[in-house]
């Protein structure tokens, strides 16, 4: 039923029709679901992406940016990269491992994040403006005020929590259960690995830091929806509704949800590379030393988001924000050995120049970048010049693309087991070339708002001097380069054709 | 040149190229030249690699200890400290931030005299950015409601003029019209 459902998808079913012919359905077809609807989610978030540079050159109103910059990270984030990585890393699991990556469990957690998305989206449309950080008290404060409806807030924080149980409980536990537990099935083994490999020790690292650092977020979000349902007064919570309260359970999460991202997808890069040897020796340089840049990343990254609140001080006690400096740059030091991992392998073995490595490398290229300037915005003299301003939103979504080029890599390199069909050579190295372009530029470019002051989510870039217009033309060139990327990557998929 | 790095935007993007441009040329020079140049698999000494994988991790470690050392001075708390030890005389201003205005106790300052800013939200989250007439940050305070203390530093403005204040934390619909302005004059004395 599900292999059907893609079939009759209009476009993208076409892309991701599953062959079934290899009695591989088990860890395909979710995977494909996945796949293919995180793609809808990212047409919505690029529309809205270059939506916004247009709405300040035409000076429309600014409730349509806010709605705009509210949906287009709430998109880009969760049901389109998330589920994405979702997709790709089950599929990876299950052809790992011999396990299934179908299942209640699987359905749950599509359920869940597309179901979630959806009711957000509604909000929002409604007139909730919260952005994707959600800002709290915002939501409450908002409603109060009358910007919005507290029925938009409800609708709102229930899609959140649906996302969120996806995220933080559903998908940890599906990988966990199918990388410790269940009986191993040959026919589903594509490529055997353990948990010493780099390649899958990254993904269960991956899952433990969301079940850990969001399950805090998830009992305060908790309360504060039964409070929002009438189900407890509001009173009964006031220790969950405080804003500091949620604002560092928030950061606590979302800070390692984007660790936990990178790793998983280092991780899957450090499989993936081998692959494509010239000398095919399909082995790195040292798995030691990977594993050891996995475990560092790991472990500095953890605590490392005290780098949010450096400028509430003395809110932040100084002793917190000199460890949230120093374990922001020692994550550097994970960078720097998994760097060190891929440049020698290369050196080593050689490597055959396919589309799906090079967009693996060229993410990588990207992700490291943006470590660079995440590194620059930890060391604490810094962010009192470049907290709130475009800088560090530039570095949210740089690292958001770069986790997408490389999963986008890494995909390239499943696709035809999944689907039976094998891409194009020429169109890859176009898709890779065009991304990159973008992806890059639009890094220099908000790291120079930023640098000039301008604020992010920010409804008036006339507002300043005028370079801030300069910007916001080049974000929008440097993104339309993206949007080039992204449909000669999806063109790719419609052109592919049956290997067989 | 340690004020401009650590005390501008500016400053900040050059410490961002002065460890990008180094990888910039490491990175996809070897990819070019094990994809296209020199495919074949190298024969480098396996001791050589590892001295270069030493030299590799020290030198970033080296480089990532020197940035953060020299930056101490510049964290405003280490500033705020030294300040408050040296100066005789530091003037306190109190700002309350509420959704879409600053109320501010004082907006007139001197050049050269010491200014404690306090800063608390009474509703949601809010930023208390001060611009430089030029357009550069000189300071931003993040606000988060219900903190038992207001974010703080002391600063000392260095040049009279009009001094805008910015909001720089989302706080809903008219986020972007949360502004305000300081006067800096220059000393009687």
């Amino acid at each position: 039923m599900l292999t059907a459902t893609i079939r009759r998808t209009p476009i993208l079913g076409k892309m991701f029709d599953v062959d079934e012919s290899t009695g591989l359905s088990d860890i395909n077809t979710w995977p494909a679901m996945m796949i293919m609807t995180s793609f809808v989610w990212l047409i919505v978030a690029i529309l809205l992406g270059a939506l916004m540079p247009v709405i300040q050159m035409a000076e429309l109103d600014a409730n349509l940016f806010y709605s705009a910059i509210t949906l287009h990270g709430a998109a880009l984030a969760f049901p389109f990269l998330f589920q994405f990585m979702m997709g790709i890393s089950l599929h990876r699991s299950g052809g790992c491992m011999g396990k299934s990556a179908s299942g209640k469990l699987t359905t749950l957690i599509y359920l869940c994040m597309n179901g979630g998305a959806v009711l957000l989206t509604l909000a929002v449309l409604g007139g909730l403006k919260i952005t994707y950080t959600v800002m709290y008290p915002l939501p409450l404060v908002g409603a109060q005020m009358g910007a919005w409806s507290m029925n938009m807030v409800v609708l709102g924080f229930t899609g959140i929590a649906l996302v969120l149980t996806s995220i933080i409980f559903l998908y940890p536990l599906q990988i966990i259960r199918m990388s410790f537990f269940g009986k191993q099935r040959e026919e589903l083994l594509l490529s055997a690995r353990t948990l010493k490999d780099p390649g899958m020790l990254g993904m269960v690292m991956s899952v433990m830091i969301l079940l850990v650092t969001g399950t805090p977020l998830m009992i305060v979000a908790g309360a504060l929806l039964l409070a929002l349902y009438g189900i407890v007064p509001l009173e009964a919570i006031a220790w969950a509704s405080e804003p500091v309260v949620f604002q560092y359970v928030f950061y606590i999460f979302a800070h390692n949800l984007m660790e936990a991202m990178a790793i998983m997808v280092i991780s899957a890069v450090y499989a993936t590379l081998p692959l494509y040897l010239a000398d095919g020796t399909r082995k790195l340089y040292s798995d030691k030393l990977a594993n050891l840049a996995l475990w560092i990343l790991l472990v500095t990254s953890v605590t490392s988001f005290f780098h949010h609140f450096y400028t509430t001080n003395p809110g932040l006690p100084s002793a917190l924000a000199y460890h949230g400096n120093f374990m922001s740059w020692a994550t550097g030091v994970g960078a720097a050995l998994s760097t060190f991992t891929i440049l020698a392998t290369i050196w080593k073995h050689g490597i055959k120049p396919e589309p799906g490595l090079m967009a693996i490398l060229a993410g990588f290229v990207v992700y490291i970048l943006d470590g660079v300037n995440a590194m620059v915005a930890g060391n604490i003299a810094v962010s009192y010049q470049v907290h709130g301003t475009l800088w560090v939103g530039g570095h949210a979504m740089s690292v958001l693309i770069a986790m997408c080029l490389m999963w986008m890599g890494v995909l390239y390199h499943h696709y035809p087991v999944i689907t039976g069909k094998k891409l194009d050579k020429k169109l890859g190295s176009r898709f890779v070339t065009l991304y990159f372009i973008g992806a890059v530029g639009l890094l220099y470019s908000f790291a120079a708002g930023g640098a000039m002051g301008m604020p992010r989510r920010f409804a008036d870039w006339d507002a300043g001097p005028d370079g801030w217009m300069m910007v916001g033309i080049a974000i929008l060139i440097f993104g339309l380069f993206l949007i080039a990327g992204f449909v000669t990557y999806m063109q790719n998929f419609m052109r592919s054709r049956s290997i067989s | 040149m340690l004020d401009f790095l650590y005390q501008t935007g500016w400053g900040a993007f050059t410490l961002m190229l002065l460890f990008q441009i180094p990888f910039l040329l490491v990175f996809p020079y070897i990819v070019y030249r094990k994809c296209f140049v020199n495919p074949k698999p190298g024969n480098t000494n396996p001791r050589k690699m590892t001295r270069l994988e030493t030299v590799w991790i020290v030198s970033a470690i080296a480089l990532f200890v020197i940035v953060n050392l020299y930056s101490i001075s510049y964290m405003p708390m280490s500033r705020t400290a030294a300040t408050e030890k040296t100066a005789a005389v530091i003037q306190d201003v109190d700002v309350t931030a509420r959704s879409w205005s600053y109320e501010i106790s004082n907006r007139q300052f001197e050049v050269g005299k010491p200014v404690r800013f306090s800063v608390k939200s009474v509703d949601t989250m809010h930023g208390f950015t001060v611009y430089h007439p030029n357009g550069k940050i000189l300071f931003n305070m993040m606000l988060i409601p219900g903190l038992e203390k207001p974010s703080s530093l002391v600063y000392t403005f260095t040049e009279p003029g009009k001094y805008k204040v910015r909001c720089l934390e989302y706080c809903g619909i008219a986020h972007h019209g949360m502004q305000d302005e300081l006067t800096v004059v220059k000393s009687d004395g």
